[in-house]
């Protein structure tokens, strides 16, 4: 039994925790838990939980339905908002093959398998994401009204009694109390639109944050009266909400996209990377972007990216190099502006890291930085400067994703597959659908 | 003394005469030294080392003269100084320090017990040894010095018993670890006198690992524990925690300085309750309390070793029996065969990984191998028996072998082994007094270690065969060591002997992976008792056999179909033979019985089928026509039909398995083991004809030619274990028989030969499938040319001509099978290529089959003949360029699919890097296909999604243990590109 394990066993006793929830994720990114008591947790430890795999997205078909969920002490976090005494706490699962093997259709693994490539190549991989979500002041009935926001404030407003200021201060304070450092939080550009940032750690333990945060962001807007939701454009006239997200590397302690005297202070480790993210960005787009809906944001302007490209401080282009502050080699990073927060963080770090990797083992060349704002181009001076457009449908993304063997690498067959099947039979969903733009507009003339 | 001639010098044993000529005219020796010592002093083991030191010394002594005269008069004297100073340098040097303790080597002064070691080492730090909790009276500086000096003066007596022979291993190591125990309560002494409140706490030193065996090495780190208890009312467990704390920084600090008078060694607290990140003291009751809840086996296993070193005994002896008591009550829990498991996985792999040569401790056959063996049998039976319980190697094995856990034989053989390794390991360290376990490559240091050890003629060679031959023996009883018992525990024992317990020897299968022990016990037995020679030999075999079955999926089966094998063939002396001297045979037989159950089957049947495991060649695959003459041979050799096909049935499975095991043990070429089940085939039916030939005409001749044409995987040289024959029979009368008499004799010929192949029979039936003659089941079994011709120009279906491209004679008369071919030709290479509508119609068959073919329930992923990417997937887009471009690409007329391909691609039909996807698909799903019969027995066109069945088959197709979804992924992967490549290829999307 390892220290971690110990710990939490004596923990759970010390602070008389009555139930464990595990969680782990689906394929396509939803939180799923399962409560144990602490006395069947020694048990989970040494050989883990047996459930039904072909309940879960993704995971198994019914005739390979066992699985097993087994925890993983690092992340053992006490609950905090289900009270002090007689607590619950969380734990994230890792899961297995009857055989004790790891489920490849997990999305942790997923993530898990491209992190050990990347320390294979004696890289840690760390990510800093910028969360946008909205808030608003009822759930959404299908087939209702349009969802209210909750104020009409804008950019960094700083709004004294909004509901938005006391529900963003008791998230903080709920996240920092689970061990997520909150690094920035405003209000955002559209009505009712939030941001918080978290501050950066390694991939894996982000991803794990990023699933700890969607949970505590809705919990806390239900105990302030409000719903929370990470739709990333639910209205067509204000910006969306994306999960900028900035990378870096690290060989042991040193930045590994930093150097001196380099062009924005980047290295040839740092420009491959961004070379292996731009020149892959169409095929991995399903998976950073996987909604019919995530289409509508980078199609509508504004901070969302619609083309390939990459800018030193541009936040126009996909790619941004943020601006180098003196003496800080160890901030040298990338931000994709691509990701929103309705992703799996599992696959989509794992995604992006795998074509950051790609680009460093072919030594892959940058293009050129774009210099100007890439929306108020033409699509005749786009297409001189080289730039291609990202997907502009779930359905372009889903084919571009087809044909891609890095992503069918990364991701695993099994996920891939399944992927592949489970978004070709959204989009066709989402193309039988008579919205209420063509009834607006045909039903009258037509 | 003149100077002595180089020659003589160089006869005496100096490595360096010129040089050794030199020192001993020079200051100081001076030539002080007679032809005796001259003499003696070549004896050492490094001559020209002692040489030098001598002359050291005596340059630090007032008068050389005298120290050489004092030499020359006492014997024993110069045999101690002659062996020390040949070996060790680091000696040397304290005596060049301290000329005084030149004496101590006359060996007069015996090693110094315990105590008064102890009492030498406190005293020496101006302690008081009966004091409760010694103070010294110095501070780390000066005492560090003080105590390293007198440490050194006893090393030098015990080196000088070790090295003249008076002490064995067994005393050396003992004295060792007490000197440490003094070194330890000296430094204790010193961190008294530096730490404040020192009094105030009660702190026991507890010698761990070898340390606490009683079974030190010269240089090595020191395991210790420390536990604290208040000295008084007004101290509390924090107070005395923390006063604890720095006493024990302080000792280990005085342990590891570096001083003029040399190092001492490392103190390591890594064995305590939670290892680095834990408390450095703790006290009794936090230990307890860890020991209780948290700790692992190997913590127990650890526990075992502990022993007071140094410092409070009352309470040191308190950790002893409170913590005793916890190690074998904790043994039953849960996890300890997991433990087991696991170390015995480490075992094996440490042993089988390693290249490391020169490592003593680590390479093949080395220290850490016996130790790993001993204790990985005390972890299994010490929880149940208390008389194993020993925490020192030598005398843990010597109590495994008096209770009958290990052959009192291998006990020996291995302690004598054990015994020559660490002495080894003592002269290397002796040499600079340094941590060191590799064995030294240069001539100068292999020759003093060699000679050290008593290797006197051709020192180097001597030394050199008697290490390699020590690893190999250790490697050898290593293994015995472990699976031998096992037989002892069913065997009829002599009086007196003792031997494993039922209850021992399953606890020991269960640790091996056997998940009946009961039953394996029993097949042991029946193995190995009797006086018979097979038992014997046996007996010498099974503990090698277990080790390899306990390496294969399916240990029991492997075992159990180890003595059926062994029934069947009792004492055949050829079987003997080849089990004798654990040959690769009997690990072939070993590594088919635990992973193929197909394989098995087949030798159940006819256990003589061992003798091909006796040599490789044995293994490789048969010419077609050697095959062939074979089969006929065999069947000729009967009159009666059913005991002719029976022959001939016979030699079919011999041949069967002799493609499964090289399929087994080999790198399983997919496609050479489908040409090699369909020669077996034809052979086969070419003989099954001649003998239904014989059965419908008699003594007559026929009146007509037959010819029988393979179709299908059959016709393609592509059949896997399972396949069906698939066939059309053709004849064509002979001038003067009517042909309505031929078409009845052909057809009574057809369905002879398939009724006999599928007579009930010990021997694995071959199905002759003719489903895919014209009209299908309601067509006559057989038709003339001429009936073929005319349904073929006026019937024929697309499908039917896609058919015919696997169409190949394979028995009968020649001349008749290729007029069929002549004629099938214009068919299924058409001279146009193919219609748009003949292609639209071929497309759409396709995908109607991989809607409706797919079984019920099938994971379509998975499906390894009908799946996307599957078999069907590449042969079907390989046999639309066939038929597309048959007739005028000479070579794309095969009836093989990888051939054809290839064809293709020559032609440029097809891009090289799609027709690569293809064929890798179609090798993978291939090989899957036959390692799941090879593996269970039983076909399934599905890759096994039950993780025993699909683990077997990866074990087969060379996966890891604990890797068989990669299986999964990388079939999936290869199929993934195929079916892409045969969607832009074949349905020219």
């Amino acid at each position: 039994m390892d220290k971690q394990t110990e710990y939490v066993l004596r923990t759970i006793e010390e602070r008389d925790i009555r139930f464990i929830r595990l969680w782990f994720t689906d394929v396509l990114g939803t939180l799923k838990s399962v409560a144990v008591a602490p006395a069947e947790l020694e048990g989970a430890f040494d050989e883990g939980i047996g459930f039904d795999g072909s309940a879960i997205q993704g995971f198994a078909r019914v005739s390979e339905a066992d699985m097993i969920v087994k925890p993983d002490p690092s992340t053992f976090q006490i609950l905090p908002w289900r009270g002090e005494s007689r607590g619950t706490a969380r734990m994230f699962c890792d899961i297995l093959m009857p055989d004790g093997s790891p489920a490849w259709s997990d999305p942790r693994f997923v993530l898990k398998r491209t992190l050990a490539k990347a320390a294979d190549l004696g890289f840690t991989f760390y990510t800093h994401p910028e969360i946008e979500f909205f808030l608003f002041t009822a759930p959404h009935e299908p087939g209702g009204p349009p969802p209210e926001p909750i104020d009409r404030y804008g950019y960094f407003d700083n709004a004294p009694h909004g509901v938005a200021h006391d529900f963003r201060r008791s998230t903080i304070t709920m996240l920092e109390s689970m061990g997520i450092s909150v690094e920035f939080s405003h209000h955002e550009e559209a009505p009712g639109q939030q941001e918080i940032d978290l501050r950066y750690a390694d991939a894996l333990t982000t991803a794990d944050n990023l699933m700890t945060f969607r949970l505590v962001v809705k919990e806390m807007a239900l105990e302030h009266g409000v719903v929370a939701s990470f739709m990333p454009k639910p209205f067509p006239d204000h910006a969306g909400s994306g999960m900028h997200t900035h990378f870096s590397l690290f060989e042991g302690d040193t930045n590994a996209f930093y150097e001196p005297g380099a062009q924005y202070q980047l290295s040839k480790v740092g420009r491959a990377f961004m070379a292996g993210v731009l020149t892959h960005a169409r095929e991995i787009s399903a998976v950073t972007n996987q909604w019919v809906n995530s289409y509508k944001r980078l199609q509508g302007g504004g901070e969302a990216p619609a083309w390939v490209c990459w800018g030193h401080n541009n936040r126009s282009a996909m790619l941004r190099v943020p601006m180098y502050k003196p003496h800080k080699g160890g901030s040298t990073r990338v931000e994709l502006r691509t990701l929103d927060p309705a992703c799996n963080p599992y696959l989509a770090f794992a995604v992006v890291l795998g074509a950051g990797l790609k680009g460093i083992e072919e030594g892959y060349e940058l293009p050129p930085g774009a210099e100007d704002d890439v929306w108020s181009l033409t699509e005749a001076e786009r297409r001189a400067l080289g730039m291609e457009p990202l997907p502009g449908s779930l359905g372009q993304a889903v084919d571009t994703m087809a044909s891609s063997e890095l992503v069918a690498e990364i991701l695993g067959e099994h996920v891939f597959d399944y992927l592949l099947r489970n978004k070709r039979a959204e989009w066709r969903e989402y193309r039988q659908q008579v919205t209420p733009f063509e009834l607006d507009r045909y039903l009258p003339i037509l | 003394m003149s100077r002595p001639a180089e020659a003589t010098l160089a006869r005496l044993g100096f490595g360096d005469p010129a040089r050794a000529a030199g020192i001993l005219t020079a200051e100081p020796l001076s030539g002080a030294l007679s032809a005796a010592l001259l003499t003696a002093f070549g004896d050492a083991a490094d001559p020209d080392l002692a040489l030098l030191s001598l002359a050291r010394i005596a340059a630090a002594v007032p008068d050389p003269a005298a120290l050489v005269a004092q030499l020359g008069g006492d014997p024993e004297l110069l045999v101690g100084t002659v062996a020390v100073l040949g070996v060790s340098e680091a000696l040397a040097d304290h005596l060049v320090r301290h000329p005084d303790d030149l004496p101590l080597l006359a060996g007069g002064e015996a090693v110094p017990d315990r105590d008064t070691m102890r009492r030498d080492l406190l005293t020496a730090v101006g302690a008081d040894p009966g004091a409760a909790a010694p103070t010294a009276a110095v501070a780390a500086a000066e005492g560090a010095v003080a105590l390293r000096r007198a440490y050194r003066s006893i090393l030098l007596r015990i080196a000088r018993a070790d090295l003249c022979g008076t002490a064995d291993y067994d005393d050396v190591v003992v004295w060792l670890s007490h000197a440490a125990d003094a070194a330890l309560a000296a430094a204790l002494a010193i961190g008294r006198h530096d730490v404040p409140d020192a009094a105030r706490c009660r702190l026991a030193v507890m010698a761990m690992g070898k340390s606490g065996a009683e079974e030190l090495n010269y240089v090595s780190d020191v395991d210790v524990i420390f536990v604290a208890a208040p000295a008084d009312d007004g101290t509390d467990d924090a107070d005395a925690v923390r006063i604890g704390t720095a006493l024990a920084t302080a000792l280990m600090r005085v342990c590891s300085a570096s001083t003029p008078e040399g190092s001492l060694w490392e103190v390591d607290p890594g064995l305590r309750p939670e290892g680095k990140a834990g408390a450095l003291v703790r006290t009794l009751d936090s230990h307890l309390g860890y020991y209780r809840r948290w700790a692992q086996t190997w913590e127990f296993q650890a526990l075992l070793k502990a022993r007071v070193a140094a410092g409070d005994t009352a309470l040191g002896d308190a950790y002893v029996s409170a913590t005793r008591e916890l190690v074998w009550s904790a043994s039953g829990r849960e996890n300890f065969v997991d433990d087991v498991q696991a170390m015995r996985r480490r075992v094996e792999e440490s042993v089988a990984s390693r290249s490391a040569e020169r490592q003593l401790k680590l390479g093949q056959g080395g220290l850490r191998d016996v130790e790993f063996s001993v204790q990985l049998l005390q972890l299994v039976h010490g929880r149940g028996d208390a008389m194993v319980r020993n925490a020192n190697t030598m005398r843990a094995l010597e109590s495994l072998a008096n209770y009958g856990y290990v052959g009192r034989k291998d006990a020996s053989g291995l302690a004598d082994a054990y015994r020559f390794l660490r002495m080894l390991e003592h002269r290397l360290q002796l040499y600079r007094l340094q941590r060191t376990h590799v064995v030294p490559e240069n001539e100068r240091d292999l020759r003093r270690v060699a000679r050290s050890l008593g290797f006197r003629m051709d020192p180097e060679q001597q030394f050199d065969d008697r290490w390699r031959e020590t690893r190999r023996e250790v490697r050898r009883l290593h293994e015995k060591l472990f699976y031998r018992p096992l037989l002892q525990a069913v065997a009829r024992l002599e009086p007196g002997e003792v031997r494993l317990t039922p209850e021992a020897a399953e606890e020991r299968l269960v640790a091996l992976g056997f998940t009946d022990p009961g039953s394996a016990l029993r097949h042991l037995e029946a193995l190995s008792s009797g006086v018979s020679r097979r038992a014997a030999i046996q007996r010498t075999l099974l503990p090698v056999l277990l080790g390899w079955f306990a390496d294969s999926p399916d240990p029991d089966g492997a075992l159990l179909g180890f003595r059926q094998v062994s029934d069947a063939l009792g004492g055949t002396p050829w079987y003997l033979r080849l089990l004798r001297d654990e040959s690769a045979a009997a690990q072939r037989l070993a590594a088919l019985l635990g992973s193929s159950r197909y394989a098995s089957d087949l030798l159940l049947r006819a256990p003589e089928a061992v003798a091909m495991l006796a040599e490789g060649t044995e293994l490789s695959t048969r010419p077609p026509a050697a095959l062939e003459t074979e089969a006929l041979a065999s069947a000729g050799r009967h009159d009666d039909p059913v005991a002719a096909i029976g022959a001939v049935r016979v030699f079919r499975r011999r041949e069967l398995f002799r493609v499964a095991v090289a399929d087994c043990l080999g790198d399983g070429d997919p496609e050479a083991t489908g040409v090699a089940l369909s020669d077996i085939t034809t052979a086969t039916l070419t003989a099954a004809l001649q003998v239904a030939v014989m059965a419908v005409a008699g003594r007559d001749r026929l009146g007509v030619r037959l010819a029988v044409i393979g179709m299908g995987r059959f016709g393609g040289g592509e059949m896997s274990y399972a396949s069906d024959a698939d066939v059309l029979f053709v004849h064509d009368a002979l001038p003067g028989t009517p042909e309505d008499v031929a078409s009845r004799q052909a057809v009574a010929v057809a369905n002879e030969m398939r009724r006999l192949l599928a007579l009930p029979s010990p021997d694995p039936e071959l199905m002759v499938d003719a489903d895919l003659r014209p009209e299908g089941r309601n067509g006559p079994m057989s038709r003339s040319l001429a009936s073929y011709r005319a349904y073929y120009e006026r019937w024929s279906a697309p499908w039917e001509a896609q058919a015919l491209l696997r169409a190949r004679p394979v028995a009968g008369d020649p001349g008749l099978g290729e007029e069929f071919a002549g004629l099938i030709d214009p068919l299924r290479y058409p001279a146009d290529g193919l219609s748009a509508d003949h292609v639209r119609e071929m497309r759409r068959l396709k995908a109607r089959m991989e809607s409706e073919r797919l079984p019920r329930g099938a994971d379509p992923a998975l499906h390894t003949k009908l799946g996307p990417g599957g078999l069907s997937d590449v042969e079907w887009t390989v046999q639309l360029l066939q038929m597309q471009h048959g007739a005028s690409v000479a070579g794309l007329r095969t009836t093989q699919t990888l051939p054809a391909l290839a064809e293709a691609v020559a032609a440029g039909l097809v891009d090289p890097a799609d027709a690569e996807v293809l064929a890798a698909a179609w090798a993978v799903a291939t090989r899957i296909r036959n390692a799941v019969v090879l593996a269970t027995g039983k076909p399934d066109d599905q890759v096994p999604k039950e993780s025993t069945r699909l683990g077997a088959v990866a074990h087969l197709l060379g996966y890891a243990r604990g890797d068989s979804q990669r299986l999964v992924e990388d079939y999936r992967r290869a199929t993934r590109r195929a079916r892409s490549v045969m969607e832009r290829v074949f349905y020219a999307q």
